[in-house]
């Protein structure tokens, strides 16, 4: 079948001059699992589109990294 | 270097060693995520770390472990210069004291310096301990209006305290946010003082905060003599004074206020005229039936209810006297 | 070739949430010999409906504040009559004990200056909402109590199916949402906590996630429940709140109404007289949206800048801290506009109406060994308190009841049906993504199935989610991420069956807007006082009535209608 590649606004923002390798808290802590490290960079990203907005990855982060807004069909 | 500790943390707590601070963040965060009792000492020491970031996670880390040998080191960062150090450690403080901590408090108490004297009065108020009273009096005098409202604000949660003279004069204040606060801790003293007091900064103060304050005060002691004066205070030019005069005139009141009480059920604020329409029904005086009659048809559907059952109430009381 | 995992405990608790971490606790503290597990598919750190924490109690019975007697009166009223006063009078006793061990634990709930509970009235009668405006970090306290008694943790994995055998619950199959391998745990005693259908309705926003409940919740339990044999009960009775408009979380009337906010309609006049949600409330709030008054609004223009920071610094720190930025970017300020609300879509949830499965005053399922607790275990307007308490008693009675039975064998058969038919997806990694198919699904539940409610129409919805079961077998998953995501939307095409089933049984109308049927819009006690049940039984969806056990708390329903609106006379 044939799949085309959508773009999408993500919630989640993560400043990758900011965001550690070797840290994975915002992954640990995402109710919905849609975080994930890029394996060719180490730095965190949204890889799934189902963000609830409820913040603890952007609360956790020990740098600051990451800015949630709220998904554009809400905003 | 902390040789009982077990592997799984092991690696976290060498990192947490490193010089690299990038490194020291993400041992931090990951040892307060792993939640393990056996990292509270590292974590104790990393209160020390020059990182304030590394600081804080720190202390969120030790505050999730609630384990009471923090204490003493989460005090210590009561005096940071940094405001989010001190306000994280204030939030684990109050959550970790516990009344054996009185003494650490009141030996902190002492030391000069304002935020370590501010943390300390706000962390007093969890204990509740009248203990404290001698320690918390002399901040009454204060220079700073910050300490004078902390100070105020502790008494009224301190257990067993009836009466405290000293604490009065703090009702005429220049600071009208400590004369906010002393007048609500009076409604918990029993000084002889206290009733004409709120009564002059029901209808006195010019400030509405503390006149509302003093109506919700006056409600405490449920003393008759404030009657004339809350009626008064029914035509305050600030709506949350009237109704929380009218609250007030719920539990105290007689007929006297019924012709302001009636006034204020064409308030334009539909608290006011709800509040008023219940007192009206706790007075109990049938002759208010056809007013409250009229205002079964006020747009609100709170203020229709609440004169229902006033008009209810009144109609009872009326047949259990007939009977 | 996917790797199975095997793992065996005594008690197996599936959802780390509110009832799971409670649940898990207490049959620690029961026997702390016993094994204890927990399965969980996101974080038990921050999981389940109070993953961001919560500020306050919703049923608080405070000795001197309310009496046990008194809260089931209430909520016999509320819900209509049809509950089990058993089961919902735990909640009203041991409700107190639950915040006192909280509170040693930490949790930090609103106290006045004595250091008494300050409690506050939203219900008609009594006070039982308790404030924690310092709650955002429950969640915490919790996974650190569940550590403290050694209970075990398994996180990201996903319970599917419950295993039973001799008609008795002996483990739970699953997977690992991020390796994928095969997960099946024998147990002696299976307690379910998934939480409630949040995910049944389709938000207006169009936003699949962004629903009222935690997304994660999509009615796991009930499935689960549903295929091991359990009954369900009150499906009709659909939770359905009043929230802030697009962002859809709670917009709070009753932490903000003891600071003087309330719920007006447009002309900034109140139309209901007390802001605890039930479906009565909701009823009217439908009525004045679709008046000439509407939209409704939570009021708070008329206060002052002190007050209204109070409130923002509570609303904003817990429960949906996202809050104070969806208003932010819209420009909106709670000084000078109100917050439009509206009502969301439909989900089931015990937690807020009475959906749920069937359980009796011990917390079991009517299958021996399975238990259940929290928004998905039906006890009327349970809340978080009731999830405690439910958590409670399940943990503690499946102690109990596994001194006596060994670990079954599961039957290799099935097993291996079983996995098949759930990595099925993942063979297909081109086919139908799950968020088309769940939003197709979704979309149909809206069109269908919110109240009010109409045979026609839910005929239909029938007929589709019947023959929904074809499309399912279309979906294609590229990762074990998305075939969690894919065997959710299985969870939730069971949910809208059970949906549709019972609400077209129940031929009266009830519980407010919850079960409104325009085809029978009075209240027939006659022939509907009664629970409507189902189950499956020969592979079929079978339903039937259950007659309300007999009142432990005399109540006359006749004379005390549950009236949250007054109109002019």
């Amino acid at each position: 079948m044939a799949l085309t590649t959508q773009r999408v606004d993500v919630p989640v923002i993560v400043d990758e001059s900011k965001c550690l390798e070797k840290c994975q808290a915002c992954i640990e802590v995402c109710p919905l699992d849609v975080l994930v490290k890029n394996p060719e960079t180490g730095k965190a990203y949204m890889k799934y589109d189902e963000c609830w907005f409820c913040l603890p990855c952007e609360k956790e982060c020990p740098t600051n990294a990451i800015t949630v807004q709220i998904p554009f069909l809400l905003r | 270097m902390y040789d009982d500790i077990n592997d799984e943390l092991n690696p976290w707590v060498e990192m947490l060693q490193s010089s690299a601070v990038e490194d020291r963040l993400v041992a931090v965060k990951t040892l307060q995520h792993m939640g393990d009792e056996e990292a509270i000492v590292p974590l104790i020491q990393a209160l020390e770390d020059e990182d304030t970031s590394v600081k804080k996670i720190a202390i969120t880390a030790i505050w999730e472990l609630t384990n009471p040998i923090a204490v003493k080191p989460l005090m210590a960062c009561l005096r940071s210069p940094d405001a989010e150090v001190r306000e994280e450690a204030l939030s684990a403080l109050k959550e970790l004291v516990a009344p054996a901590d009185l003494l650490i408090l009141l030996d902190a108490i002492e030391e000069d310096n304002f935020y370590m004297q501010l943390n300390v009065l706000i962390l007093l108020r969890k204990i509740h301990d009248a203990q404290a009273l001698p320690y918390v009096l002399p901040f009454f005098e204060s220079e700073r209006e910050e300490l004078r409202e902390a100070a105020i604000t502790t008494l009224r949660y301190l257990n067993q305290v009836e009466t405290c003279p000293p604490a009065l004069a703090l009702i005429n204040d220049s600071s009208a946010v400590v004369r906010r606060e002393a007048t609500l801790t009076l409604g918990y003293l029993k000084d002889e003082e206290v009733i004409e007091l709120l009564c002059e900064a029901l209808t006195d103060d010019p400030d509405w905060q503390v006149r509302r304050n003093a109506a919700q005060s006056i409600a405490l002691h449920k003393d008759t003599s404030a009657i004339s004066w809350l009626k008064k205070a029914l035509s305050d030019e600030h709506w949350q004074v009237r109704k929380f005069t009218a609250r007030t005139l719920q539990e105290i009141a007689d007929d006297s206020v019924i012709p302001a009480l009636v006034k204020c059920l064409t308030d334009e604020y539909s608290d006011i005229r709800r509040d008023a329409a219940i007192a009206l029904g706790n007075i109990g005086n049938p002759e208010v039936l056809s007013v409250l009659q009229q205002t079964l048809d006020d747009p609100d559907a709170d203020v229709r209810i609440f004169s229902q059952r006033a008009i209810d109430k009144i109609r009872q009381q009326q047949t259990t006297v007939n009977q | 070739m996917t790797n199975t995992q095997h793992l065996k405990t005594d008690v197996l608790v599936v959802g780390g949430g509110t009832a799971g971490t409670m649940a898990a606790i207490k049959a620690k503290q029961a026997n702390s010999e016993a094994e204890v597990l927990i399965l969980e598919k996101a974080n038990i750190r921050r999981s389940g409906a109070i993953a961001m924490g919560m500020d306050g109690v919703n049923t608080a019975v405070i000795p001197g504040n309310s009496t046990p007697e008194q809260y089931v009166r209430e909520i016999t009223i509320a819900n209509d009559g049809i509950l089990n006063q058993k089961a919902v009078y735990q909640t009203g006793k041991l409700g107190y004990e639950v915040i006192q061990e909280l509170d040693s634990w930490g949790v930090k709930f609103q106290k006045d200056t004595y250091g008494n509970y300050d409690l506050k009235q939203v219900h008609r009668v009594g006070k039982y909402v308790l404030p924690m405006p310092e709650g955002k970090d429950l969640k915490k306290i919790l996974a650190r109590q569940v550590k403290r008694h050694k209970a075990k943790v398994t996180n990201r994995v996903m319970a599917i199916r419950v295993m039973v055998k001799d008609c008795r619950a002996i483990g739970a199959v699953g997977f690992d949402v991020r390796n994928g391998d095969f997960v099946v745990i024998q147990a002696k005693a299976v307690i379910l906590c998934t939480g409630a259908c949040g995910r049944l309705g389709l938000p207006e926003s169009g936003y699949l996630y962004g629903t009222y409940e935690n997304p994660t919740n999509a009615g796991d339990g009930y499935s689960m429940a549903y295929h091991a044999g359990a009954e369900l009960t009150n499906i009709e009775c659909f939770q359905i709140n009043p929230l802030i408009k697009d962002y859809n979380g709670p917009a709070c009337a009753y932490v903000a109404s003891p600071f003087g906010a309330y719920t007006a309609n447009a002309e900034g006049h109140r139309f209901v007289s007390c802001d605890y949600w039930s479906g009565q409330m909701m009823l009217e709030i439908w009525k004045e949206l679709n008046s000439g008054k509407g939209p409704i609004q939570l009021k708070m223009t008329h206060l002052d800048e002190d007050t209204i920071s109070e409130i923002e610094s509570i609303l904003w720190s817990n429960e949906r801290p996202s809050r104070e930025r969806f208003h932010q970017n819209r420009g909106e300020n709670y000084r000078t506009h109100g917050v439009e609300m509206h009502i969301s879509e439909i989900g089931l949830c015990s937690g807020h109406s009475a959906s749920g499965v069937w359980v009796n005053e011990k917390a079991e399922t009517t299958v021996p060994g399975l238990y259940a607790a929290g928004d998905m275990a039906s006890v009327p307007h349970n809340y978080m308190i009731g999830a405690f308490v439910f958590g409670r008693l399940a943990g503690t009675n499946a102690m109990e009841y596994v001194q006596d039975v060994s670990h079954l064998e599961p039957d290799a058969d099935w097993l291996a049906a079983e996995k098949a038919r759930i990595y099925q997806p993942l063979q297909n990694p081109d086919g139908i993504p799950h968020t088309q198919v769940e939003y197709k699904l979704r979309r149909i539940v809206n069109d269908y199935l919110q109240p009010p409610k109409n045979t026609h129409k839910m005929d239909i919805a029938l007929n589709k989610f019947v023959n929904y079961h074809d499309t399912l077998n279309l979906m294609g998953a590229r990762d074990p991420h998305e075939l969690m995501r894919c065997m959710e939307v299985h969870f939730i095409r069971d949910c809208a069956e059970m949906a549709a089933r019972a609400s077209l049984y129940r031929k009266e109308s009830r519980w407010g807007l919850y079960h409104y049927r325009l085809d029978y819009p009075e209240k027939n006690n006659q022939e509907w006082f009664c629970h409507v049940n189902l189950k499956q039984e020969n592979e079929q969806m079978t339903l039937f009535k259950r007659s309300v056990e007999p009142y432990i708390v005399d109540v006359n329903l006749e004379t005390e209608v549950y009236d949250v609106k007054v109109t002019s006379k």
